[in-house]
């Protein structure tokens, strides 16, 4: 009886020994995989960059860099949008939607309300090996092609079924590299396993390569909507002055601390019948 | 213990040992079911990563600042508000304690630095031999994320599947051009029976707005009225998005600097004076950081 549990014991230790290695083995996988390098079996473009002084001390690093972010919002005909320096005017005037501004003999009823900034807070995205798209690099620098020019003759070169390609359904500048997407993902499997192409681009043939391409999916984007702190809408203004005239009246009433305004930044008026589309960027970095 | 010592045992002591391993024996059987379980969760972890890799980040809130103010020209019509950005790899090397990171202004001269290989750098008190690097560095990613909010359309769902598609289309139309409810003239309803959902367009800017300042609105299905979920239109595009591997070109790494005692700044200036000299084999410098105590971050930029 002991004797077989002994066995019992020692087979069970044996196992919780491979158990413990096997263990060690995948989190020394995942270590290496912790960087997306080794996910992606074939080169990828390279781009040069330089240590320019920037340090952090300590381990959390974001991961992403968000830059050029740039909200759009239209604006109605017959409306004005006032920024002030600052937001805590914007925020009195907000208190009341009804607002008069004074003329020589009579006053303009309008409104005010917030501009609402739709935000991105959150996103996901996934990438995975595109079947229907392809890289093409090698581009030799002074290039005397524009961005148009040279998708043409790519496209125009790949499109013809006696270089191996086919119908070019997406194309995009990339940096130092273009996208080519085909309808038929046969094309861009053949075109990949070719690999390597002389292409006509102006007077010379140039030897370009052409690569698989990883392509992105937005999985997920939380949008918020944030009210702009420093300025307002005023909507419904009557139309009965042309727009410089009502640009004038409003920068005078707005910048007055007893008709509730303050030091006024920027104003743009949108006369009736008319669109703005106002644009905000981030102020830092 | 082994089993030849086991025996010796008088068969009470036995049946306390047989007690024990028993004991022993359901708790390794418990830890190896553990193991197993983890090794389980990191399979799969491993088998999801290597077919895609995911991206998951909080855009950081920031202040938004007025620009600009753009105008169409008669006729075309701002239809959305809009929300885009780029997004890149932070590229970062991890510098480790004895190492430092110089950046030449020319390439090539960083090429020669790395080629020469083995450098003596002169210190306060002795000579210090450093050994040029390329600069490992990770692949990234870059892409640009652009969100469109439609201010003419609006999706509806959780609309009730009661009526025949073409009643509840009209039925849908005729809730959301209701004034008294905050609609408006409706351009076009497109439903889709089998999900509960619609979308709907407006003729005027400004409704969907109106509408979307609740979360629900009411659809009256005669005699029954229902609330279904309104939310806002939105599209998204991923453009531009590309993986690439990052390269320095510029940049040395610089190890064998463990066990001196000195300010980091003192050495990094060192440093600077001997690559600076054209019979070091150097040139321009234009960034100098070394880390003694403690390992920093080094960010890699355009």
């Amino acid at each position: 009886m002991s004797v077989t549990l002994q066995d019992v014991l020692c087979s069970l230790q044996e196992e919780q020994s491979r158990l413990k290695m096997k263990l060690q083995e995948l989190q020394q996988q995942k270590r290496e995989l912790s960087s997306p390098k080794e996910k992606i079996p074939f080169p990828v473009p390279e781009v040069p960059l330089a240590f320019q002084g920037r340090t952090q001390q300590g381990r959390q690093v974001p991961k992403f860099l968000v830059s050029n972010l740039e909200i759009c919002c239209p604006l109605p005909g017959g409306s004005a949008l006032v920024t002030f320096d600052d937001p805590k005017v914007a925020d009195q005037l907000l208190q009341q939607k009804e607002h008069k501004i004074d003329l020589e003999e009579c006053w303009l009823r309008v409104q005010i309300q917030p501009l609402e900034l739709p935000v991105v807070t959150n996103i996901q995205v996934s990438s995975q090996p595109d079947s229907h798209r392809v890289l093409v690099s090698g581009f030799p620098s002074g290039l005397q092609l524009s961005e148009e020019e040279l998708l043409d003759k790519l496209e125009i070169f790949f499109g013809k079924a006696k270089n191996g390609g086919g119908d070019v359904e997406a194309r995009e500048m990339l940096q130092g590299t273009v996208m080519l997407g085909f309808a038929d993902e046969k094309v861009a499997q053949n075109l990949c396993q070719i690999g390597q192409f002389r292409v006509p681009l102006g007077r010379q043939h140039v030897p370009l390569r052409v690569s698989p391409y990883v392509s992105g999916e937005i999985q997920e984007a939380k949008i918020k909507f944030q009210q702009a702190l420093h300025s307002v809408l005023v909507t419904n203004i009557p139309d009965i002055l042309d727009a410089p005239e009502l640009h004038d009246i409003l920068s005078i009433h707005f910048q007055k601390p007893t008709r509730g305004g303050g030091e006024v930044e920027a104003l743009t008026v949108v006369p009736s019948g008319q669109q703005g589309l106002a644009v905000f960027t981030s102020s830092s970095s | 213990m082994d089993a030849a010592d086991n025996k010796k045992h008088s068969p009470e002591t036995e049946v306390k040992r047989t007690e024990q391993n028993e004991g022993l024996i359901h708790e390794i059987m418990r830890e190896n079911l553990q193991l197993d379980q983890e090794i389980k969760t990191l399979e799969a972890e491993l088998c999801s990563d290597a077919r895609e890799f995911q991206i998951k980040e909080n855009v950081p809130e920031r202040n938004l600042k007025f620009t600009t103010v753009k105008s169409l020209e008669d006729g075309d019509r701002f239809l959305n508000s809009s929300c885009s950005f780029q997004v890149s790899s932070q590229i970062a090397y991890e510098l480790q304690k004895g190492q430092a990171l110089i950046t030449f202004e020319k390439e090539e001269v960083a090429q020669n630095v790395i080629e020469m290989g083995k450098h003596v750098v002169q210190m306060e008190k002795a000579p210090v031999k450093v050994t040029a690097h390329l600069v490992p560095l990770n692949i990234g990613v870059k892409f640009q994320v652009h969100v469109n909010i439609s201010k003419m359309k609006i999706n509806v769902t959780g609309i009730p599947d009661e009526l025949p598609e073409e009643q509840t289309r009209d039925k849908l139309e005729l809730s959301f051009c209701k004034s008294k409810n905050g609609g408006g003239e409706v351009e076009s309803v497109d439903y889709d029976k089998k999900s509960g959902s619609a979308v709907v367009t407006f003729v005027e800017a400004g409704v969907a707005d109106r509408i979307l300042k609740k979360k629900d609105y009411p659809l009256n299905m005669n005699p029954k009225c229902y609330r279904v979920t309104v939310t806002p239109f939105i599209e998204r595009r991923l453009e531009k998005y590309q993986v690439f591997s990052a390269i320095s070109k510029r940049t040395v790494l610089l190890t064998g600097l463990e066990g001196i005692w000195m300010d980091e700044e003192t050495v990094e200036d060192l440093i600077s004076i001997h690559f600076q000299r054209k019979n070091n084999g150097g040139g321009e410098v234009d960034a100098v950081k070394c880390s003694l105590d403690q390992p920093y971050v080094a960010y890699f930029e355009e």
